[in-house]
């Protein structure tokens, strides 16, 4: 597999085939005599930023930890990931995950209390 | 017959959509400035505009993606970062442009403040995104754009040189203000060639459900929509070259745009006037707002669909909720929209690559478009696209400076 081509960047689905990101970063497992090994996939602003700067990935952490958000990525490990054609399939469940604890925040505090919604 | 109607539709929501403030200004004052000498950069414009709209639709017909999710997989997030921004800044500007048209057309037919009107036009807006779903705003927005009509009826009415008008749409070097001419022609192309139009497209042929059985109806919609959207343009070009040119009339408020109907039409152009531009306006300010939260979900992986209840989208509808107070608040300013408008279109045009270079690789990568890729003409007019887009972004900004006075 090309990690890049395949897995980076690609979009997640749960497996009630909701969105729930992309695959932000990889985390790779290195053990003495033994190739790497793809241990999880990370999804996270804080992963995004980082692949642009680090200085600004940690920057931009701080700044919202003063706020109270947590930008700790969520990791998911490679176990439960499926590959189709531009997708990658996550066996959980995307609301109970911390993937989607912005979406749920801003249906319960914002967007839900506008009349219509 | 289900194909014919749906082929109609889709012309008609083309040209009825493709009509706004920028395509307005920028071809009224072409023909104010330069008569009809300008006509070939509507056409220019037009012919890039057909080809990108016609392959970002068979894009999404084929592979059930949309452009920006593609760049962001097939590029990476440093590359989709950079055009999320610059897409943003400038749908921004091109926003409060909008919004700004809608004004425009409510102070003249009321008498009261353009700044008056920038939030309850901007809250009806909104309101209408938020309560509506896609066909509401495609069809039915672009079905009360069709008003726009009345330029072609206009300009044919007012019996302009023909044979003039056939040698203004090729290419020919200005006779006076160089700089000034390149500039509006740029402008042009800027307003011609924007990428919320094609990116918009993209998302649309998602929101209804297009399948590989749409490849063909694609084709036909992107090349009538967009010629008959280009003709209004040219329509109005036309007026603008037969009414204010003559009497060397400089376009430099907004207020002199109903003069573009009133010859032809007496007073009914006056309303015909309001009318196309508070309905362009409103139409385009809705895509271009819907475009962003598009694009915003899409590059991130976010759920989104006009279709579903805001509540089911919360991060979408935040985000277009977000942005329309943002536009609103340029407007809010005092800014001149005349002036937001004229700028943006060049800052559109110097972001064309950023946007279209990515075609090149994504219509011709088997694991999207499968057997429908690109063939030897379209990746042509792709690579001259291209390249033009790469003059633009040069020439764009010095223009803007020397000949945007």
């Amino acid at each position: 597999m090309d990690l890049f081509r395949d897995c980076l960047d690609k979009e997640l689905e749960d497996r009630n085939h909701r969105r729930m990101g992309r695959v932000d970063g990889l985390i790779l497992e290195v053990e003495d005599g033994r190739p790497p090994r793809v241990a999880y996939v990370e999804v996270g602003v804080k992963t995004l930023l980082d692949r642009l700067s680090r200085r600004l990935g940690s920057a931009a952490a701080r700044q919202l930890k003063k706020f109270g958000i947590d930008t700790e990525p969520y990791r998911i490990p490679w176990g439960k990931l499926h590959f189709g054609l531009n997708v990658v399939h996550a066996d959980v469940e995307a609301e109970k995950t911390p993937a989607l604890e912005w979406e749920l925040w801003l249906r319960k505090k914002v967007i839900g209390r506008i009349p219509g919604a | 017959m289900k194909k014919i109607v749906e082929i109609a539709l889709g012309i008609v929501t083309s040209v009825g959509g493709f009509l706004e403030i920028g395509s307005i200004t920028t071809a009224a004052q072409a023909g104010a400035d330069f008569s009809l000498q300008l006509i070939w950069a509507i056409v220019l414009g037009g012919l890039c505009i057909i080809f990108l709209v016609e392959q970002a639709g068979r894009f999404a017909a084929v592979s059930g993606r949309t452009i920006p999710d593609a760049i962001r997989e097939r590029f990476g997030f440093k590359y989709f970062s950079v055009l999320y921004l610059t897409l943003v800044v400038v749908s921004l500007l091109v926003l409060a442009a909008e919004i700004g048209g809608v004004c425009i057309a409510l102070e003249l037919a009321t008498g009261i403040g353009l700044q008056w009107w920038a939030l309850p036009a901007t809250f009806v807006i909104w309101l209408v995104i938020w309560k509506g779903t896609f066909g509401v705003i495609e069809k039915g927005v672009s079905m009360l754009g069709l008003v726009t009509v009345c330029f072609i009826v206009g300009a044919l009415m007012i019996h302009p040189p023909w044979d003039q008008v056939l040698r203004g749409a090729v290419p020919s070097l200005p006779q006076h203000d160089s700089a000034h001419y390149w500039f509006i022609a740029v402008s042009i192309l800027g307003a011609s060639i924007s990428p919320y139009l094609f990116f918009f497209y993209s998302s649309g042929a998602i929101e209804d459900e297009w399948r590989e059985t749409h490849v063909g109806i694609n084709r036909v919609i992107a090349t009538s929509g967009m010629s008959f959207g280009s003709l209004i343009s040219i329509a109005v070009l036309i007026l603008a070259a037969m009414i204010f040119a003559p009497q060397g009339i400089k376009i430099e408020h907004y207020s002199q745009l109903p003069q573009l109907l009133v010859p032809v039409f007496g007073h009914k152009g006056f309303w015909l006037l309001v009318a196309s531009l508070g309905i362009a306006c409103m139409g385009a300010a809705m895509e271009i707002t819907l475009q962003i939260a598009y694009l915003t979900a899409q590059g991130f992986g976010w759920n989104w669909s006009e279709n579903q209840r805001p509540l089911d989208e919360a991060r979408f509808s935040f985000v277009y909720t977000i942005v329309l107070l943002l536009a609103a608040l340029i407007v809010l300013t005092g800014i001149d929209p005349l002036s937001v408008t004229i700028f943006s279109m060049v800052l559109t045009a110097a972001t064309l690559p950023v946007a279209i270079v990515p075609f090149l690789f994504l219509m011709n990568d088997g694991r999207y478009v499968r057997s429908y890729r690109n063939g030897w003409l379209s990746n042509a007019v792709v690579i001259l696209i291209i390249g033009l887009a790469f003059v633009l972004a040069m020439v764009s900004i010095p223009l803007q400076i020397f000949g945007g006075s």
